[in-house]
């Protein structure tokens, strides 16, 4: 597999500030990996450094084997939507900005002038082709930094909070062109604070902490390994608190019902014939979703 | 790269002609501080002095600072103004590099700053009567002054980088212009010998000789200001790039 992406070792201090400590990503063609943590734990400062933009104090990003730090025709295999509102210019219109960055991206102008139009039919904004930026809502805004990013057709896209302020309708939307966007072969980093959108979209997942990743695999062996020992336990007639302190000294948990049982399977047969005879109404593997994920390995540091 | 140029000029059409209170209020405030300063020169000099060929000469004297100082703040005013807006990170992933981005920039917003120049011109012989004309050649050293204030811009430029506010020292810096635009190379004095390696001054000299003095175009002066330009650019570029790397290390492409 042929890695579109590959940072390894990164590294970056403000100051006193670690902000990004040894941080390696790579990202094959196809691949969505959702980049998570909590607010300043270094994503965006992690994406300006791959997109060429901060110089790391040590380590080093590749992108299709070239360096955006030495090389800036590198640059031509990224498109990015930078953190915060402001990636296109409030004064042009829509169509005017897309081609304007498309040609600033290395496109030739009539290339430029067919491919932004056909983008704005594709974003549903072609009605705001020939509006100032100004005019438009932030949701419309924010997808027209999109299709800035996606101008020149680039192997790798950056996502910085690219649903941040979409009404449901265009969120959506925006995350169904990403899953296309990824079919179609393109690489996709993304961060969100959003984890239902993380879930559904990545192949993998990247958490970072204060400047380290403290996690990362692809999405459904994560969820797996967290849901692993975890059951949800309902019984159809109230415990008796001597039965409880009995089935808590075997790993009961929780004030119930529903009550939690940590613990693998030979545990669980014993906790269930404990409860005998009492009439089970559920005995059930945990549902562990992303969230449950983060806070979990977020809370433990 | 010409593509470039193309949207890069289009934009500058754009804002002109979506904005034209900014045009017309440059115009304006220029033309008052033209006649101010006209005025002042009058009074300081008592009633009687006439100024009658003085007055072109001013006004051409004026005119060269105004194209000299849109040469040399356009870029640090766009790049504080881009921080601040957040657009400028968007820039910098150009494939080109910023570098070659920003000098096709500068030379798209040639063509509506000579605009508003030729209305400041208009403007100004309208009311106080002068008659302006010159010999065709002098667009070379004008062209040897411009090349040169690109290169102290990039140098400024590199400051608003670093440092985001520098409206104040662009103010101020505005009026050394003048100085430079002005500094006398007749002689053989050592400030005359100096001048030639002074920014914009040998282009600027010969540009005034051709203009007032009616004198032919020194081609020896020329090739001197050309190089002189050059040489300033090429360090404006360098001091550019360097600031480049310092702010990419601390972080400072982005707002405050
Ligand atoms: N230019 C800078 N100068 C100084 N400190 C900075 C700079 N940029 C970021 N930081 C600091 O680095 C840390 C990481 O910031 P970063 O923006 O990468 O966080 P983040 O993970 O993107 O957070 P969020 O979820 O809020 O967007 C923060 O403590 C921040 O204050
Ligand atoms: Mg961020």
């Amino acid at each position: 597999m042929n890695a579109v992406l590959e940072a390894t070792g990164l590294r970056k201090r403000f100051g006193s500030l670690v902000a990004v400590d040894g941080v390696s990503l790579h990202l094959a063609a196809g691949e969505v990996l959702a980049f998570l943590g909590p607010n300043g734990a270094g994503k965006t400062t992690t994406i300006k450094m791959l997109a060429g933009l901060l110089w790391p104090d040590g380590g080093q990003v590749h992108l299709l084997g070239q360096s955006p730090h030495q090389n800036p025709g590198a640059l031509r295999h990224l498109g990015a939507v930078l953190e915060g509102n402001r990636n296109v210019y409030w004064r042009m219109t829509a169509l005017e900005n897309l081609v304007y960055f498309g040609v600033a991206r290395g496109l030739r102008y009539q290339a430029a002038q067919r491919r932004a139009r056909a983008l704005l039919e594709q974003l549903e904004l072609g009605a705001k082709s020939h509006t100032e930026v100004r005019h438009l809502s932030r949701g419309m805004q924010q997808k027209l930094s999109l299709a800035v990013a996606l101008m020149h057709d680039p192997e790798l896209l950056l996502l910085d909070e690219p649903t941040l302020g979409l009404d449901v309708e265009s969120a959506l939307r925006v995350e169904s062109m990403v899953r296309e966007l990824a079919q179609t072969g393109k690489a996709i980093l993304l961060t969100t604070h959003q984890l239902e959108v993380a879930q559904r979209l990545a192949s993998r997942i990247a958490i970072i902490q204060q400047g380290r990743i403290v996690l990362e695999g692809r999405t459904p062996e994560l969820l797996g390994r967290f849901a692993g020992e975890h059951y949800l336990i309902e019984t159809e007639t109230p415990l008796s608190p001597a039965q409880l302190s009995h089935l808590r000294s075997l790993g009961l948990e929780g004030e119930g019902p529903p009550y939690v049982y940590h613990g693998d399977s030979d545990g669980l047969w014993r906790l269930l014939e404990a409860l005998k005879p009492t009439p089970l109404k559920k005995v059930a593997r945990a549902e562990i979703d992303l969230l449950e994920v983060f806070l979990k390995v977020v809370g433990r540091a | 790269m010409l593509d470039l140029f193309w949207v890069e000029f289009k934009r500058s059409w754009l804002y002109l002609r979506r904005y034209p209170s900014e045009f017309v209020g440059a115009v304006v405030s220029l033309s008052i501080l033209f006649l101010l300063l006209f005025l002042g020169a009058r009074f300081l000099a008592g009633p009687g002095a006439d100024f009658g060929e003085r007055t072109e000469a001013l006004l051409v004297g004026f005119l060269l600072w105004t194209l000299t100082i849109f040469a040399y703040n356009s870029l640090s005013f766009g790049l504080s103004e881009e921080a601040q807006t957040g657009t400028l990170e968007q820039l910098f992933l150009t494939p080109y590099g910023p570098i070659p981005l920003f000098l096709l920039r500068n030379l798209a917003g040639l063509g509506t700053q000579l605009l508003m120049l030729g209305s400041i011109a208009l403007v100004l012989m309208l009311l106080t009567g002068a008659r302006l004309s010159f010999p065709p050649l002098v667009v070379l050293p004008i062209l040897t002054v411009l090349i040169g204030s690109y290169g102290l811009g990039f140098a400024m430029a590199s400051l608003a980088l670093l440092f985001k506010r520098v409206q104040q020292l662009l103010g101020i810096s505005q009026f050394l212009l003048i100085f430079l635009l002005q500094v006398p190379l007749e002689g053989s004095g050592w400030l005359a010998q100096l001048g030639y390696l002074l920014p914009l001054a040998p282009g600027a000299h010969l540009a005034r000789q051709m203009m007032s003095a009616g004198a032919g175009l020194d081609w020896g002066l020329l090739g001197l200001a050309f190089l002189n330009g050059l040489c300033y650019l090429g360090l404006g570029l360098l001091i550019f790039s360097r600031a480049v790397r310092a702010a990419k290390r601390r972080g400072l492409l982005f707002g405050y």
